[in-house]
């Protein structure tokens, strides 16, 4: 569905010397029917690589193919649906009027586009709002808009760049579900984002990016470690038994001993214990002080450690090229 | 192609019909209908030689001055607002966003120039001034004018602001307009001068062909009080500032090929 290889794109500033690479050497792959999330920190040159892909952006060096077709191939736009970041779309539309010159630029016939319009309108939840001009839209109804406009030529590739952006969390999880139900209608659906438990919730497959590079590609299961990280544990203290009042037994202040991420809330107290530690011998002495346990759950490095180690790793390694 | 470049036409008509400032030009050529009236009360039996002279002058001067505007404006907040985005994401080559911005203003100053036209023969009814087969043909090339001035403003806007469009736009319309003044002036002047100013105006659409009355031409006074030119000369001149605009937008539709959208 989408083929990306070494795609390179510097940018030189027009009277200094100075270049900016926003992308460097990136290569990925996207299989059809995969949701496919792509993920890295602000500037990391996700919106780049898509508005490379969507014909935007003329890539410094490198080729990409979007449904076997090199780009910018008009064919296969024909396919493609696309929500650009922050949706600037011409505000005295109404979403209505908008998906209808989405469709006029597909060659849509009249009858099929107002069809569409309405379906996709009442699909994104703007029913109500569909007489008002986009103007007087919020950014989440905006977003809504853009995903309509997005879908009227009911694409075999969806591409999203940030469509979470500016909605609240039933918005996300509109928009979540949205994204599954193209999966099932076998669609392909490449989306960027920053917000990890999205990409945990739905991906198929990932890619890390960061300072213009691929960090990492693959499921989040091959990407994350199964190693135990540690174990956390939360203990309910016997009243009166804090570690911090004056009466605490020597026992129960030697339980945080050794401990990561120790937190006290009331009368609860949540800690890791190291992947080698011994939780029997711990939970004995947590015993012995009167504690009860509330709850153990082993960790495991989840995508959210995976991406502040990839992004931590590309900066250093950034800090030490550009170091003298 | 056609359903694609007349989507966009649509759309850049409704965006320019919101524009206020538009109101406020025919305001101001309304306002030179008056002042022609006025003027031709001032005037000895000339009445209908100044409104005609006056209200062309409007015609021209402020169907112009919109064309520039709308050419370097219409283009370029399509690309600082991103909404240009959606669009040529889809099936849609960037010629043909270009060409369908430039017939979406078309069809704005087709409708201005009608009404400023509209307007003018109101005016002439009023002076009882009589509306010729020269007024109208004069009439015509005024249209004809605005167009080529809106392609010059859009090619420019597609690599420029639309501070720096608007200035090379008005320039080049100035210069066009005073082509056979400047030949005139630098008749007697150095070879080297002669030579500069005349690759200068080579490159220059000829935009005074569109504005002939009270010039002479192939030796006789051409004016639209009097003996005008014939509907040849009209057709002419239409396709030479065809020819500039098929060039122009050529050119800007390059250019904006080249362009990356950040």
């Amino acid at each position: 569905m989408i083929d990306v290889r070494e795609l390179t794109k510097t940018y030189r500033t027009p009277f200094a010397r100075r270049k900016v690479e926003a992308l460097r050497g990136v290569t990925f792959g996207v299989e059809r029917g995969h949701i496919f999330g792509f993920v890295g920190p602000n500037g990391a040159g996700k919106t780049t690589t898509i508005r490379t892909l969507m014909g935007l952006i003329r890539p410094t060096s490198g080729t990409a193919r979007l449904l076997g077709e090199p780009l910018p191939s008009r064919a296969a736009r024909f396919k493609i649906g696309f929500l650009p970041e922050s949706p600037y779309f011409y505000d005295y539309l109404t979403v209505a009027e908008l998906c209808d010159l989405a469709g006029r630029l597909f060659g849509m016939p009249a009858a099929v586009r107002k069809r569409r319009a309405d379906e996709l309108i009442e699909k994104v939840g703007l029913t109500r709002s569909r007489g008002l001009s986009l103007k007087k839209f919020s950014k989440g109804m905006l977003q809504r808009a853009g995903l309509a406009q997005a879908l009227m030529n009911d694409p075999e590739l969806v591409v999203l760049d940030e469509p979470m952006s500016g909605l609240d969390p039933i918005g996300r999880k509109e928009v979540r579900d949205l994204i599954l139900e193209l999966r099932d209608a076998g669609k392909t659906v490449f989306f960027s984002t920053h917000i990890l438990s999205d990409v945990e919730a739905i991906t198929d497959r990932v890619a890390i990016i960061a300072r213009g590079q691929l960090q990492a590609h693959g499921t989040p299961a091959e990407l994350v470690s199964r190693a135990l990280q540690g174990v956390d544990v939360t203990v309910r203290l016997a009243t009166g038994d804090a570690p911090d009042a004056p009466d605490a037994p020597d026992a129960l202040a030697g339980l945080s001993d050794g401990a990561t991420r120790v937190r006290r809330v009331g009368d609860e107290l949540s800690l890791t214990l190291a992947a080698d530690a011994d939780v029997d011998a711990w939970l004995a002495r947590a015993h012995a002080a009167g504690a009860r346990v509330v709850a153990i759950t082993p960790r495991h490095e989840t995508l959210e450690d995976l991406f502040v180690r990839q992004v931590a790793g590309a900066d250093r390694a950034a800090r030490a090229e550009a170091a003298p | 192609m056609i359903g694609r470049i007349w989507a966009i036409a649509l759309n850049t008509f409704r965006e320019a019909a919101r524009i206020r400032v538009l109101y406020g030009i025919l305001v101001l050529v309304l306002g030179s209908n008056l002042l022609a009236i006025f003027l031709g009360q001032l005037s000895l039996h000339e009445a209908g030689r100044v409104a005609r002279d006056v209200g062309l002058a409007g015609i021209s001067l402020f169907g112009s001055l919109t064309a520039i505007f709308l050419g370097v404006f219409l283009l370029y907040t399509e690309v600082q607002r991103r909404t240009i985005h959606a669009i040529v994401s889809k099936p849609i080559s960037r010629w043909e966003f270009v060409v369908g911005k430039y017939v979406g203003m078309v069809l704005v100053l087709t409708v201005l120039v009608g009404v400023f036209a509209l307007a003018m023969i109101a005016m002439l009814i009023s002076q009882r001034a009589g509306v010729t087969a020269g007024v109208v043909k004069a009439l015509v090339l005024s249209w004809f004018e605005v167009l080529t001035v809106a392609a010059i403003a859009i090619f420019f806007s597609s690599f420029s602001t639309p501070f720096l469009s608007g200035i090379f736009a008005l320039a080049m319309w100035v210069i066009g307009r005073l082509t056979p003044d400047l030949e005139a002036a630098t008749r007697y002047a150095a070879p080297w001068i002669q030579a500069t100013t005349k690759l200068a105006l080579e490159i220059v659409p000829d935009v005074h062909l569109f504005a002939v009355s009270g010039r002479t031409l192939d030796g006789s006074a051409v004016s639209v009080n009097g003996e005008f030119v014939p509907w040849s000369y009209v057709a002419l001149a239409g396709a030479h500032g065809l020819g500039w605009t098929v060039g122009l937008l050529a050119l800007a539709a390059w250019l904006f090929h080249r362009r990356d959208f950040v």
